[in-house]
Parts: C-alpha cells; structure tokens; sequence
C-alpha cells in the first residue's frame, strides 16, 4: 500500500491498483496492460495458484506517478492522476520486493539477482536503465525492497549479504554478510542501518561504512519483516511469533517492556506504529495494538479477522490499514483498534 | 500377521484418539512425523554434499525409494496377481450374472483358493503416499522459489544453526535453474512416464480396458511433461529420478512388459506364448534364468487361464513343464515353490 494526499494506493494479489479514499470510497482501478511474452506469464506456486502478475510489493507515488513493480518481472510507471502507462520496463525475473524512488531513479531488486535502477522520467513507452548506474549483481535473489537515504541505496539479497551501493553510480560502498538470507527492507535512522536475517538475528550497521553496530541473538526465528522505530527504540517481529523491543543504542530488549510481546501467530506483515501504539499483525490474521512504552496491549482485545494477512500494514494519520487475504481492505483506528470501515477489492 | 493388525489397530487408535481430542491435526501430524524430518535431513544432505541441492534432491529421492521397495515390490505383485485373476473373475460374472448374491462369495472364494488379497496392492501404495507427499512437499518448500514457498519453510525447518545457514539453498545444479521449469526435463519426465506407463500396461483382451491403457498411456506422460514445464525443476527432478527406480522395479517385477517387442511367432499369428503363473499368486516371486522376478502375465492372444480345478490351483495349469530353478546368490537351490495349505 502506498499513499499521496488523502489516496491510498492498494495492490492486489491479481495484480491491479486500486485507488481508494479515506473514507473507503473507490476512486479507480488500474490494471496491468494484457499482452504476451516476457517472463514468468504463468507460473504454478506450491499450492497450485496461479502467480502471472501478483503485486508483492507496495505500489509507490512520487511526483504525481504511480510506480509498481509486478511478480510478472515488470515495472510499471502509471499517470496517478489520468491513470495511463507511461512507461514499463521487463527486468526478465520475477520481482517479489517493491521499489524505492529518489532523485528521479526508481530502484527495483528483482529474482535474477540484480538491483536495477531505472529513469524515472523515461518518456512514453519503454522504460531504460539510469546511465551510469549498470545493474548490480548479486548472488541470489532479491526480494528485499530497496531503502535509498543521503545518496546511497542499501538492500538486502537472498545470498545472504546487505549491500550499501552509490545511488548515482552503482558502485558498491560496503556489504555486510550475515549469517541468513535477508528478505527485509532496511531500516536507516539517524545513520543506522537496522536490519533482520534469516540466521534470527537482527543487526545495527554504521550506514556509511557497514561496520557492526551491535548485534541483536535472541530471536528463535528468522526476521522476514520491515523493522520499525520510535523515540529510540527499533520494534522488530520476528517468525518466532514475538516482537522485540530493542534499544538502538544498546542493541539490549527495551528497559521499558517486561519480556518481547507474545503474538501466538507468526509475524510476516510489517507492523506500523499509530498514535503511540505499535500495531502488529499474525499471518493467521490477528491484530494486536501494543503500547510502545510498556509493551502491553493497549487496546480492550485484540483484532480477529479470520483471514489471513502477508501483506505489510500501512498507517497514515491515525489510521492503519489491512490489506487481507479475502481481498478485502480494512481500516482501523490506531489507538482504539475500532473498525472504521472495510471494503472489497474485488467487484 | 494378528500381531501387525493388532499394531495398526492400536495406531489407529491412538491417531483417532489425537484428532478427535483436538491435540493435533491430521496437518501437524503429518508436518511432525514425516514432513519436517525429511525436509531438514534433505537441508543436512544440502550441507554435505557441497551446498548442492540438486545432489541432495537425488540422495533423498534414492534413500526414500530404496527404503520402501519393499512395499512397491508388494504393491507391484499384488496388483499383478490381481491382473491374473481377471479373466477368472469375468468367467464367474458371466455364470453368475443374474445371481448376484452368489456372485461376491464366489468371487471372495476365488481369491481365498489363489491365496489373494484384493486390497494387496492398494495397502502398500497407502502406506506409502505419505512418504511420497513428503517428499515432494520437502523438495518444493525446500527450494522457496516464491516468497510463501520460503515463508512455510521458516515453519519447518529445527533452529539448529547448521539448517538454517543453508537457507535458501542453493537452486543451481548442472546448468539448471532448480526454481524454474525447463523444457529439457519436462520432456524427460514425461519420456520416463511413457516408459513406465508401457511397461506397467498388462496385456488385456477386453478392448474397452486397452483402449483406457492406451489413453493412460499417452495422458499421463503428457500431464506429467506439462506440470514439469510449470513447477520447478528441482520437481521434475525427483519425479525423473522416481520414474526412473519405478521403472527398474518393475523390470525386476514383470521385465520390459509391454515394452517388449511381441515375439516372432505372435507376429505370425501363431500360438500364444504360455507364461508360467506363480506358485502364490500373492506376490512371492520366483527367480528365473533372467534373474527376473516371474509373475504370471496373461498373454494377450489366450483370451483367459485354464479354468480352476482341483484344491490347489495356479493361474495356468496348461503351462508347459516347470523349468528347472536355476536360482543364484545366497537363494541358490534353497528356494523352494510355497504352496498355500488349508
């Protein structure tokens, strides 16, 4: 989910973009061009669903356009306002993370292991490469979406390193190897890079030269989600079904919060913090509103949809959204955890 | 044999028990019992054989395939010995076809006197599916080639550091993408298919049943090449590698079947090649010169075996002369031809 102004921007599991108001209202529907070739047009998952298309990763807007980057391999440059293409470009590999835009460069990872930059004011039709900055390769995938801060572009591979590249040139400055894969978006705050692995552990790098901050162990579970920070303190979930509070200075769990918050599900989505309240969701579609200071439940009960939620959460004001597994959206108060409305994204 | 039924009668129990009490899921279980120890061991064998996952695919498919021969030995036999019974069971729907009450008895009389088992070759292959699935499911989530593919990994895979270093394994092996289908493999799974399916075909008099076999023939091959094409080809290479150790199984079981070119005699239209039946019908194979199991297969042009007669009967009692054993190895003039008792 992305957002510009009061419109809210959702991708669909069957690739479109629907645009929908605060109060829930749908304002239009965009959907990729129909046309054959390129990669992974139909493509079987394990439980036999047809993938052709999915949209993984939120869709962004920026100047006035929508970019989005589809399982199909492609990335789509999209008027927001009149809502045609105007530029599409085949990274040829499925893409699987979202893209990041800064200084006019759409920045995408995609699963032949490269990270390409693309112009983003490319005219009418086709999409081009940035010059100067060729693809960066890597060792496996990357589903990671890019973050881009003070000039570099840091991502996460599969092949198990961050990487912290020049947004202009593509040079490499550092990489980091972890011990697991990373999937992530990093997070970069005050010039820290905060980021989880699939080794369960979760770490702090100086963002200019990716020397180890600290080192987070606690975690019995791979780190899949965007970590999120407030007033000092970096909340992370992790699969282990629990979200840690840790001290960004220390690298330590929280003075504050007793012991890391039990979710009884696994934490896939990445959680967004709304008026103070840190709101999380399970896979099996929970959601829990916790108190950022204390680390208990800020709201009367916590949030039973039913359904299941992959997708990262999304706040904006003191809203957050759902977008859930029965293709539906929700919205929801931040500190009370009340249901504002829902609506379908399907006819 | 009470002991095994009192055994699968107390497991099943238990299993009933477990369900029904809500203390785990028939999904859990499965995940528990067979899912996740294969999964991890086939990451242990990633690890050992030079990260290589492909290598690990073909160790795991091998081990699993070896293991359970003795069931798919079973399996095959019995549903030989089934094959053989046919024409005998027609004979007895013709008699009894307007008593049908006579008929079942007659029919549960037939297979007492062979000493068959009609659930003989359906128990095995039972027992083994949820071997086969874990597999499979291991081999698919073990390559995570989609975001939920590698998110249901997290689920499966013990916190031991040395399992999850190896994630995601590494999805390249001799040129191919483990991740991705490829025309190459899905040609020569469907290809093994062909094979087995011909081989496994028993020659049938009764057109309606060669005409499903040859549908069968080229269906399966051609399901078979096409789901190869869209999963990965990590897939395609376990089920490659389990056409293939089927297909030397059932070599072993009724050689090259209906692979084998007819012979010159039957080209002429000459008479039928008479095929020995087994002692026991059941299953339990003898060896011949060929080093070959031999079960009786129907040829095609006898139309039927000799009608039964006599308190012990074999399919074909017009068989020629035994042929002298010449057994080998450890068996060699130990073996002797088992006849049922009553």
């Amino acid at each position: 989910m992305g957002s510009e102004g009061e419109t809210l921007f959702v991708g669909t599991m069957d690739g479109r973009v629907i645009a929908v108001n605060a109060g829930g209202g749908t304002l239009w529907t965009w959907e990729p061009p129909a046309e054959s070739g390129g990669s992974s047009i139909i493509a079987c998952g394990g439980g036999g669903q047809f993938r052709a298309g999915m949209l993984y990763g939120s869709p962004v807007v920026s100047d006035g356009v929508l970019y989005v980057s589809s399982y199909n391999g492609r990335v789509y440059a999209i008027d927001a306002e009149k809502r045609y293409d105007i530029w599409k470009y085949d990274t040829g590999s499925p893409i699987a993370g979202g893209v990041a835009v800064a200084n006019s460069t759409v920045f995408v990872g995609s699963s032949d292991g490269r990270l390409y930059a693309l112009e983003a004011n490319a005219t009418m039709g086709k999409g081009s490469l940035k010059q100067g900055f060729e693809p960066f390769q890597t060792g496996d995938k990357i589903w990671s979406t890019p973050a881009v801060q003070d000039g570099i572009v840091y991502f996460g591979s599969l092949d198990q390193k961050l990487y912290a590249l020049d947004s202009i040139t593509g040079e490499l400055i550092w990489e980091f190897p972890a011990a697991g894969a990373i999937t992530s978006t990093p997070l970069i705050v005050d010039g820290v890079v905060y980021i989880g692995a699939f080794d369960s552990k979760f770490y702090a790098l100086d963002a200019y030269t990716g020397d180890e901050k600290w080192v987070f162990e606690e975690a019995d579970n791979w780190f899949w989600s965007k970590a999120v920070y407030a007033n000092g303190t970096v909340y992370a979930c992790s699969l282990d079904q629990r979200v840690y509070a840790i001290d960004a200075e220390s690298g330590n769990l929280a003075s504050g919060w007793v012991e890391p918050f039990d979710a009884g599900g696994d934490l896939k989505s990445a959680p967004v913090i709304v008026d103070n309240v840190l709101v999380v969701a399970t896979e099996k579609g929970k959601l829990f509103g916790i108190d950022i200071k204390t680390g208990k439940s800020r709201w009367p009960d916590s949030i039973d949809l039913e359904v299941n939620v992959l997708s990262p959460l999304f706040a904006s004001g003191d809203t957050f959204y759902v977008n859930a597994q029965d293709n539906r959206i929700y919205a929801f108060e931040g500190a009370t955890g009340r249901q504002n409305w829902s609506i379908p994204l399907s006819e | 044999m009470p002991k095994t039924r009192n055994i699968v009668f107390l497991l099943l129990l238990v299993l009933v028990f477990l369900f029904a009490g809500g203390i785990v899921s028939p999904v859990e279980l499965f995940d528990i019992v067979i899912l996740q120890p294969m999964l991890n061991f086939l990451v242990l064998l990633t690890k050992v054989f030079f990260g290589s996952f492909g290598l690990a695919i073909i160790i795991l498919t091998i081990l699993v395939r070896v293991l359970t021969i003795p069931l798919t030995l079973k399996q095959m036999r019995s549903s030989r010995a089934m094959q053989e019974l046919q024409p005998k069971i027609k004979e007895l729907q013709k008699k009894y076809a307007k008593n049908k009450e006579k008929l079942a008895p007659e029919i549960q009389k037939l297979y007492k006197e062979y000493g068959v088992n009609p659930f003989g070759c359906a128990m095995p292959m039972l027992a083994q599916f949820p071997i086969w699935i874990g597999l499979y499911q291991s081999v698919i989530q073990g390559l995570g080639y989609a975001p939920e593919n590698l998110f249901g990994l997290s689920k499966q895979l013990y916190s031991w550091s040395v399992i999850q270093e190896q994630v995601p394994l590494d999805s390249h092996f001799l040129g191919l993408d483990l991740g991705s289908g490829n025309l190459i493999m899905a040609i020569l799974v469907a290809v093994s298919m062909w094979v087995l399916q011909k081989m496994s075909a028993s020659p049938s008099a009764d057109p309606s049943q060669q005409s499903m076999q040859r549908m069968l023939l080229w269906i399966m091959p051609l399901m078979f090449g096409f789901l190869a094409l869209s999963f990965p080809s990590g897939l395609s290479l376990y089920w490659l590698l389990t056409n293939i150790i089927t297909v030397l199984i059932q070599y072993r079981v009724s050689g090259w079947g209906s692979l084998q070119k007819p012979s010159l005699a039957a080209l002429k239209g000459g008479p039928p090649r008479q095929v020995k039946a087994p002692e026991n019908i059941t299953g339990d194979s003898r060896d011949t010169d060929d080093g070959k199991d031999q079960v009786a297969s129907q040829p095609e042009e006898s139309g039927g075996v000799a009608a039964a007669g006599g308190e012990k009967k074999s399919v074909d009692k017009e068989a020629g002369p035994r042929r002298k054993k010449v057994g080998h190895g450890k068996h060699r003039g130990k073996r002797k031809v088992r006849r049922r008792s009553n």
